[in-house]
């Protein structure tokens, strides 16, 4: 996959770079408008992240350029003000996804690999893992083609683990990701353990032994 | 008032005795005249009698000296006493001696006095109503700016846009006011806006750095070089970066609902809202969350602070419950009622709802979820309450909705 991280923050841009260029993605960077727009006229790319405020002008003037010239991509647009009328106006410009500073990179992923499942393969709703199996239109799981019973909860959950796979996942990850603005409504992420171990019990029974407790307080989802 | 009444009192016993001076000089003069034409006609005809009591001609043996006295008599054609005042003097004719007696009527002391203090009291009403009415008549208009200026002063909010424009006025000193009051709310307002959007534009600008941060971490957390120890003190820097992004996210939803970027106002049911919000809250948490829905409260509101409001109500509830106790919704006579167990009442009941109160230190959540439920309650007139229990050591929370209904 070919990423372009347009973000002026050159710290948060590398961050974000050597976070996905890890599966084996091609990631490149623009650092302003000018360099972005150029970027995105010679070249096509998969995805492209899309900082709002770039310095010298409005992320969202590149998207309606992108839009305009038909390029079949992906555009999540990442911005530091969480208004509702920036969301609507990005997402209504056609961008794929909106996520609002600050960020886990995990999330960050996850959502760059929905809206890919979503797009580009024309709806390849099918993702495995081993012995796993995803059915992501009718959201339901298979092991070894044998379907096992998961809540929504559970489903999401074994879904980010595995769009995540191999990545430490902390508890706030894993809580923001689930419950998004509610999970901190509670001041401690205690209830993540009992949704962990319920997934976890029901993949060992089935024999998927995946789910990795990391340096005791996170999570790693990894094959042996 | 009390120099006026001096005043008075005192020109009024000078008027008194001028009066009297006046009256009995006037009066002398006018027995002397009268006496002086009776020994005229004595002289002439020695017979005549006189007109008693106002002039009498008496023969006596012996001459007497002249003599002006007060004297009582009686008059019965007006049936009383009256005062009179006498001149009488020996005159010698013929080597006959007669005493010739002119009297006159004397108006007496309290007949003046009373006339005065009648005349006084006459003036002073006259004055009072005149001057009355047209003090108030001139006061209303002299002071109208002032208190339209005042009016506009009642009516003046901070967070309004408008400026407030006053009364121009040609009296100097409420000229001088409203210029100084014109100048003051406008510096005011100016205070507020900036002060406003300093905190929504902290907010926003520590989003990036916050993202740098967070992003950070995540690569380190991931390199295969990470201890345990690190790892265990790269979370513990996630979770405060967690709070942060908390505080930031209530403070900016603070600025909205101050902004009124709320307009998205829509009919809703209250009780659904909450039974919503404990369905949610059950995923997250071992507290039983325990609901009894009196009556159903439908309300005009944006739904998110709808949804802001019962949540920060709930995990409020739940974070301070005493040792895992059931909480408690009640809806009741358009009153919400939110209900936790304690130990102890509140130290500063008053203070509950105010930005960043903390009734203790370990404390770890950021002291604005009830401010928030405060605000959202005056955008919409609701009425928010806290009381302690001690019989049940309940502490409970309520909102009041009667008051749009």
């Amino acid at each position: 996959m070919k990423y372009l991280i347009a973000e002026d923050e050159k710290e948060l841009q590398q961050s974000i770079a050597t976070y996905l260029s890890r599966e084996a993605n091609v990631c490149e960077t623009a650092s302003d408008y000018r360099e972005a727009s150029e970027k995105l006229e010679l070249y096509d790319y998969d995805i492209v992240v899309l900082d709002i405020n770039l310095i010298t002008g409005s992320g969202l003037e590149l998207l309606r350029k992108l839009k305009e010239q038909n390029k079949k991509c992906g555009v999540i647009i990442i911005s530091a003000n969480s208004s509702l009328d920036d969301k609507l106006e990005g997402l209504d410009l056609g961008a794929d996804d909106y996520i609002t500073k600050p960020f886990h990179l995990a999330e960050l992923n996850s959502r760059i690999k929905a809206v890919l499942r979503r797009g580009q393969f024309g709806g390849n709703d099918s993702i495995t893992f081993e012995e796993i199996r995803l059915d992501t239109l009718a959201r339901s799981a298979y092991v070894n083609d044998k379907p096992i019973t998961l809540t929504r909860k559970e489903y999401d959950l074994l879904l980010f683990f595995i769009t995540n796979q191999g990545r430490v996942l902390s508890k706030a990850i894993i809580a923001e990701h689930l419950w998004g603005d509610d999970s901190d409504l509670l001041d401690n992420f205690d209830f993540i353990y009992v949704h962990i171990n319920n997934l976890r019990k029901k993949l060992t029974k089935a024999g998927a032994k995946y789910i990795q407790t990391a340096y005791g307080s996170g999570y790693k989802f990894i094959a042996d | 008032m009390w120099t006026s009444i001096v005043l008075l009192l005192i020109s009024g016993v000078i008027l008194f005795i001028y009066t009297k001076l006046l009256l009995n000089n006037e009066i002398e003069e006018e027995l002397y005249s009268n006496k002086a034409r009776l020994e005229k006609l004595l002289e002439e005809d020695i017979s005549i009698k006189g007109v008693p009591p106002i002039m009498e001609v008496e023969q006596v043996l012996k001459p007497e000296k002249l003599k002006v006295s007060d004297t009582l008599i009686f008059d019965p054609s007006q049936n009383e006493i009256e005062l009179f005042r006498q001149l009488s003097e020996t005159q010698e004719i013929n080597g006959n001696y007669y005493r010739v007696t002119v009297r006159t009527m004397v108006i007496e002391s309290e007949d003046i006095l009373f006339a005065i203090v009648f005349t006084f009291v006459g003036i002073v009403f006259l004055a009072f109503i005149f001057l009355f009415f047209l003090n108030k008549s001139r006061n209303k208009k002299l002071w109208e700016p002032f208190f339209i200026n005042l009016d506009r002063l009642k009516n003046f909010s901070l967070k309004s846009n408008k400026s407030l424009n006053f009364e121009d006025s040609e009296i100097l000193e409420f000229h001088e006011l409203s210029t100084e009051l014109e100048l003051l709310t406008s510096k005011i307002q100016i205070d507020y806006r900036n002060l406003k959007q300093f905190t929504e534009d902290v907010s926003h600008e520590m989003q990036t750095p916050l993202a740098i941060m967070q992003a950070k971490i995540d690569t380190v957390i991931n390199d295969e070089s990470t201890s345990e120890s690190q790892f265990v003190k790269f979370s513990s820097l996630q979770e405060d970066i967690q709070r942060l992004k908390q505080l930031n996210k209530k403070l900016i939803l603070l600025a909205k609902i101050d902004n009124n970027q709320f307009v998205n106002t829509e009919k809703l049911n209250i009780n659904n809202v909450f039974q919503d919000a404990i369905e949610n809250l059950k995923e997250l948490t071992t507290t039983e969350i325990n609901f009894i829905d009196g009556n159903t409260i439908n309300v005009k509101m944006d739904k998110s602070l709808a949804v802001v409001l019962c949540n920060n109500l709930l995990s409020n509830a739940i974070k301070h419950t005493a040792s895992r106790n059931p909480i408690t919704v009640r809806i009741n006579n358009n009153v919400a009622f939110v209900e936790n167990k304690g130990a102890v009442a509140l130290a500063r009941p008053d203070q509950i709802f105010e930005r960043f109160y903390k009734e203790s230190k370990k404390d770890e959540s950021t002291g604005l979820g009830l401010s928030i439920v405060k605000k959202i309650c005056d955008y919409y007139g609701f009425v928010p309450s806290y009381r302690f229990r001690e019989s049940e050591k309940l502490h409970i929370f309520q909102i009041d909705f009667n008051t749009q209904l």
